[in-house]
């Protein structure tokens, strides 16, 4: 079975997601980190407390599902799930990817304290996108295309301001959706360098293994193979928009069996749904590990 | 006097690398675990290597032996493939085994290849069409070692290809002959073969595959699917191009406009009393969407390119219709079927993702460097062609004594695709592709000048009617709808299209909106189609449905 493993990032958590998680990696990671995990919806304000919260949920079901040796052949994380996507292709141990993403959960939050966010546009093409923020950008007024998460569903990263402008320009030329986001700091663009080296010069630190799978990376969409591009991913997705749209493309001439998306959500999946209905899916927000490593079996078996 | 010259060093060459290998063939067999060993002492640095991927078949136990090969023995090949399909025909290149590829059809890897090109890591020697690529087999691509696949192989290394025989003759014909090394996995070795597709003689080591070559349903298409705006357009096609021309010779493209067209021509065509009058020859994949027609006596003969999973027992049932050996299965043959296209045929259909505003088409869009499959042979007007078909004569000029006809080109597109983007564009997405992948040609699938028609839901343009490019463009913005390309069209203007017959509205040509219902189709399901096989047609797991 080729199975691809999709981790999301920040947008899908909830008070009350980490009931299930297994306690004592919960100890475990709030020792390593310091910081409590209050999983509350109040608590879910917080970057720092999202992002740990979503990868501790991640982790402990790439463990559960490993622990019954299932192992992905293709891994894609978006923006905060490359971590955990890392993780599952054991390049980075876990007490380093908690410390890896505590620090940068506390980098984004104080790099930009007010004033920066992100949008989304739906119903324009991509260059039709760029075109637009082309006509809004200024130094002083900055906004950048972001994250490609569909043909037709893009984001934008900025001041407010200029997002603002952005997207009633958007609205203007057809756009059937453009919004601001809740997220506070203008991830995936140029703005967030400053937090990019920083990270960097502690992933330069830790010990990384070659992967056991393929990688694909956020920063360019390729499917990567070698511990240098997944390194350059994980220091740097911050400044680069992800490319989620491309690296789902790549993922399926892998031509895999099977996907499962990891918690929280299902956006991930239904995205893959419209591209292709050649696909076992399973999404761990709406099942037991147990019920996964059924369909697992199940899947194996009529495949051979 | 000077020392002769040595006429004959590929044969030299050939015969010390079968000599270096002999200590892992008996005869020309070699084991199944002993493949990467064998393309180890085979495959020399640069060597051009035809890897068979077909439209359906995939040599795909070659395929991945090939990707363990050692890089410090084997690298820098330069690969020759009619279609990239699967991942490892690119792996190779990840892995530094090969670098240069010539290839005619990249669907289904097309992103990773755009990725390649941009960052180096493979260089393209061109995009051909399937006939350009077969002939330069024979002229300076003649390749060092071909990778095959049969299905079946006998003691002496004959080979039994079967339905699925596509181009398999024509890669091993180009190295058999020119002291090229022909490698072949074997899905099966037998005592007796059902016939013999290619003699041992052309085949020098045979490695029995650890299991069946992939195989695709590629052609197979769910009449569930097929929804009343292509009915709609179907029946425009049927009456303002198949029936205005008398066609009797065609081919169809995969897409659900054709399949629907296949299923109205035993109801709507045979009210309009065609029968027997246009659709008799076809060169087609057996697909099964042609069955009622096929059982209702509309079609006489039909050619096949490749084979189709699913369909073996009706063809073998209906050796009147299909082209069917002695032991009962169907041959097919690519290269000759992609000639007939172009020199037998009266007509082409087919569908596109863009037209631009001057009727250019093609299926590459940005960042997927796709290539295109049997449209560019099949939908272009060989200039040289003299037939004196009542179709090829109709698009005659009336004004030249010295005239030619023309063959039809028919694209039948909905104005917006499945992704809610205009099918018509100023310009196509391939004109961009070609600056980023450096391509010495813009990637477009069928040309303008070989575009006889175009059919929307809109109604038909007749561009082989236009005088001039202004007036194309104008015929093509009549039936553009409201895409921006369409906008620009003027009713005055489209007025004066409709008057002179180079644009007919559905009105035009008696064909009314409210009629075209899916009860039209004389098979709604798979279910119906294999009804009207008596039971013979077998569809593929993924098509069956349980419910």
């Amino acid at each position: 079975m080729r199975s691809l493993w999709l981790f999301p990032g920040q947008g899908g958590q909830h008070a009350g997601m980490l009931d299930q998680v297994n306690q004592q990696l919960k100890e475990q990671v709030e020792k390593w980190t310091n910081v409590k995990l209050v999983d509350t919806a109040d608590a879910y304000q917080d970057s720092v407390q999202i992002q740990l919260s979503i990868l501790l949920l991640q982790i402990d079901q790439v463990d559960r599902l490993q622990k019954l040796d299932w192992n992905p052949t293709l891994v894609a994380g978006h923006s905060l799930g490359v971590f955990a996507a890392a993780y599952a292709a054991k390049v980075i141990s876990k007490e380093d990817v908690f410390k890896l993403v505590a620090l940068r959960a506390k980098l984004m939050q104080e790099c930009y304290p007010e004033g920066y966010g992100m949008g989304v546009v739906v119903g324009l093409s991509r260059s039709e996108v760029k075109k637009l923020v082309a006509q809004v950008h200024s130094e002083t007024n900055p906004v950048y295309i972001s994250n490609q998460n569909s043909e037709m569903q893009n984001t934008v990263s900025g001041k407010i301001s200029a997002i603002e402008e952005m997207l009633e320009l958007a609205k203007e030329n057809g756009a059937s959706k453009a919004k601001l986001l809740h997220v506070p700091n203008p991830s995936h663009s140029p703005l967030m360098q400053k937090a990019a080296d920083q990270l960097n010069a502690f992933i330069s630190t830790l010990d990384l293994h070659k992967p056991s799978c393929i990688y694909l990376a956020n920063y360019n969409g390729h499917a990567v193979k070698n511990l240098e591009d997944i390194t350059y991913d994980l220091g740097n997705n911050l400044i680069y928009p992800v490319l989620w749209e491309t690296m789902m493309q790549v993922a399926l001439e892998y031509q895999p069996t099977s996907s499962c998306e990891f918690s929280p959500g299902t956006a991930f999946t239904k995205l893959l749904k419209a591209k292709t209905d050649q696909l076992n899916i399973v999404t761990l927000s709406t099942m037991l590990v147990d019920d996964a490593d059924y369909l697992f079996n199940k899947w194996e078996k009529n495949n051979d | 006097m000077t020392e002769e010259k040595n006429w004959h060093t590929h044969r030299d060459a050939k015969n010390a690398r079968l000599a270096s290998a002999s200590s892992l063939l008996n005869g020309k067999f070699a084991k199944t675990k002993d493949v990467v060993e064998v393309l180890n002492a085979l495959i020399k640095p640069g060597d051009k290597v035809v890897l068979e991927g077909d439209n359906q078949k995939q040599a795909s136990f070659l395929s991945e032996a090939l990707t363990k090969v050692d890089p410090e023995r084997v690298h820098d090949l330069h690969m020759i493939m009619s279609s990239i399909s699967r991942p490892e025909h690119l792996d190779i290149f990840d892995l530094g085994i090969a670098s240069k590829m010539d290839f005619s059809f990249a669907g289904p890897q097309s992103t990773r290849v755009s990725q390649m090109i941009a960052d180096g890591t493979m260089t393209v020697g061109d995009i051909h069409t399937y006939l350009e690529l077969f002939g330069r087999l024979f002229i300076d691509l003649i390749p060092n070692v071909v990778l095959v696949a049969a299905d079946k192989v006998d003691h002496e290394g004959n080979l039994y290809t079967g339905f699925n025989t596509e181009e398999t003759p024509t890669i091993v014909e180009a190295a058999a002959f020119h002291d090229g090394i022909v490698i072949v996995q074997a899905n099966e070795v037998v005592d007796k073969l059902p016939r013999v597709d290619i003699p041992s003689d052309w085949v020098d080591i045979v490695i029995p595959a650890d299991k069946p070559y992939q195989l695709e349903p590629l052609f197979t298409r769910d009449p569930q699917a097929i929804t009343e705006l292509q009915i709609l357009m179907g029946m425009m096609a049927i009456k303002g191009i198949y029936a205005k021309h008398h066609v009797q010779t065609l081919n169809h493209g995969v897409g659900f406009n054709t399949s629907a067209i296949e299923l109205l021509l035993p109801t709507y065509g045979e009210q309009l009393g065609l029968k027997g009058k246009i659709c008799r020859n076809w060169e087609l994949n057996p697909t099964p969407t042609l069955i009622p027609a096929i059982e209702s006596g509309w079609v006489q003969s039909v050619h096949s390119f490749g084979g189709e999973v699913g369909m073996e027992k009706y063809i073998a049932a209906r050796p009147d219709i299909f082209f069917v050996g002695k032991d009962g299965t169907m041959r097919s043959n690519r290269a000759l079927g992609q000639v007939a296209g172009q020199y037998a045929l009266d007509m082409f259909v087919g569908s596109t993702l863009q037209i631009d505003q001057w009727g250019n088409s093609s299926t590459v869009t940005n960042g997927r460097l796709s290539g295109f499959g049997g449209a560019p042979n099949m939908g272009s007007n060989p200039t040289g062609r003299r037939h004196s078909t009542p179709a090829w004569q109709s698009l005659k000029p009336d004004d030249d004594p010295l005239a030619k006809g023309q063959k039809l080109v028919v694209q039948m597109v909905e104005t917006f695709g499945s992704n809610k983007k205009p099918v018509f564009v100023d310009h196509l997405d391939a004109e961009k592709v070609r600056k980023e992948a450096k391509l010495a040609n813009v990637p477009i699938m069928i040309y303008s000048e070989d575009t006889t028609h175009i059919v929307t839901e809109e109604g038909i343009a007749y561009l082989y009617k236009t005088d001039s490019m202004e007036e194309k463009k104008a015929a093509i913005e009549a039936i553009a709808g409201v895409t921006p390309v369409g906008l620009r069209s003027n009713p005055k203007e489209v007025k004066r299209l409709r008057e002179k017959g180079i644009v007919a509205l559905p009105e035009d040509l008696g064909v009314r909106r409210e009629d075209a219902k899916r009860s039209l189709l004389a098979a709604q399901t798979m279910d119906d189609l294999v009804e009207w096989s008596h039971g013979l047609y077998n569809p593929p797991a993924k098509f069956r449905s349980w419910s």
